[in-house]
């Protein structure tokens, strides 16, 4: 019975709270951004960003194509863990995580700071993903 | 006349065995290391001396202890906000002007941007300066020969370079598994844990250090 139990609660969280949490905190990080003056979310939008070119510089140079699946940093060749929020429902919940590597990527990437609304398509087509 | 054949059998047996105990040795001596060619043999030889090998018992001492000992939480910090994109370098393997260098240029870290928050990065670099190479213990080796220089690389330092000087480069950087000095961990299993022992080498495809 017990040991039932706990497989039970276990299966919950990973199935249910993560997840549900992960939403909830890439919802309230969205909803941080747009009091700073971002429209409303167009994952679409994100799409493109995702792919949108800095010389050869994209998202995806280290993301790879799809956030469903694994990528590798371009130079060290350390793995990186699929961006898709169903596939890996630990993402997006830290805001100081997401700001740190949404600067230092934006950055490396692009040349400059992201937007507060590119930040809101990216993380919604992310999370929908 | 029986007892003569007994003897002629016994002597060919004896022979056989001895003959093929000859052979087996010949190959156990030829098949260790990993191409003999490669490495110089003589230079290997001295630095096993008496003392390295009471060394060697030391360090493994000290290798059972790091494996077990948890991590504070600072290290912890390390790991996470250092460890995402490249191993999490043990503090030890550069010195404090080193770090002092690069945790000032974190926007332009070899090319790529690694900006920490100001607290962070005050955390962080009080626990390298307090962490990196020091005059004494396991790591006094990593400031051999460098005086006050602040190479930014662990493979610029002159005793990385010495000790990594006779691997031939098809094991490293032609190796896809590998692809470059700066990938301890690929052949130094324990190297997160500060664990560079020559003992404990496996290189990716080719195989272990010493046979």
């Amino acid at each position: 019975m017990k040991p039932g139990l706990v497989l039970l609660c276990g299966m919950l969280v990973v199935n249910v709270w993560l997840p549900a949490h992960a939403q909830s905190s890439a919802a309230k990080q969205i909803k941080g951004w747009q009091s700073q003056g971002a429209a409303a979310a167009d994952p679409q939008q994100g799409k493109l960003l995702w792919f949108s070119k800095h010389g050869v510089r994209s998202c995806s140079s280290c993301h790879g194509a799809s956030p469903l699946e694994a990528g590798q940093h371009a130079k060290t060749r350390k793995p990186i863990k699929p961006m898709a929020l169903s596939k890996n429902p630990a993402r997006f919940t830290s805001q100081r995580k997401t700001e740190k590597w949404f600067r230092r990527n934006c950055k490396w990437t692009w040349g400059r700071e992201c937007t507060a609304q590119e930040k809101v398509d990216i993380l919604s087509w992310l999370s929908s993903q | 006349m029986k007892e003569a054949n007994k003897m002629k059998i016994g002597a060919i047996l004896l022979g056989c065995v001895l003959g093929l105990s000859l052979i087996g040795i010949t190959r156990t001596v030829l098949a260790s290391g990993w191409s003999g060619r490669e490495m110089e043999q003589e230079s290997y030889e001295q630095e096993r001396n008496e003392s390295e090998r009471y060394e060697h018992e030391r360090n493994e001492y000290r290798r059972q202890e790091a494996e077990t000992r948890p991590m504070s939480a600072v290290q912890q910090a390390y790991v996470e906000e250092c460890g995402s994109c490249h191993m999490a370098y043990p503090a030890g393997l550069l010195p404090p002007q080193s770090w002092d260098k690069i945790m000032k240029g974190l926007e332009d870290h070899f090319g790529e941007n690694a900006e920490l928050d100001d607290q962070t990065r005050a955390e962080l670099s009080r626990y390298l300066q307090q962490a990196s190479a020091p005059r004494e213990g396991q790591y006094r080796r990593m400031i051999r020969n460098l005086d006050q220089q602040a190479p930014m690389r662990i493979t610029e330092l002159p005793y990385f370079r010495h000790k990594h000087r006779e691997i031939p480069s098809r094991f490293i950087q032609g190796n896809d598994k590998v692809g470059s000095l700066s990938q301890c961990d690929s052949c130094h299993r324990g190297a997160q844990r500060g664990w560079f022992d020559e003992d404990s080498v496996v290189i990716p495809g080719v195989g272990r250090r010493d046979g």
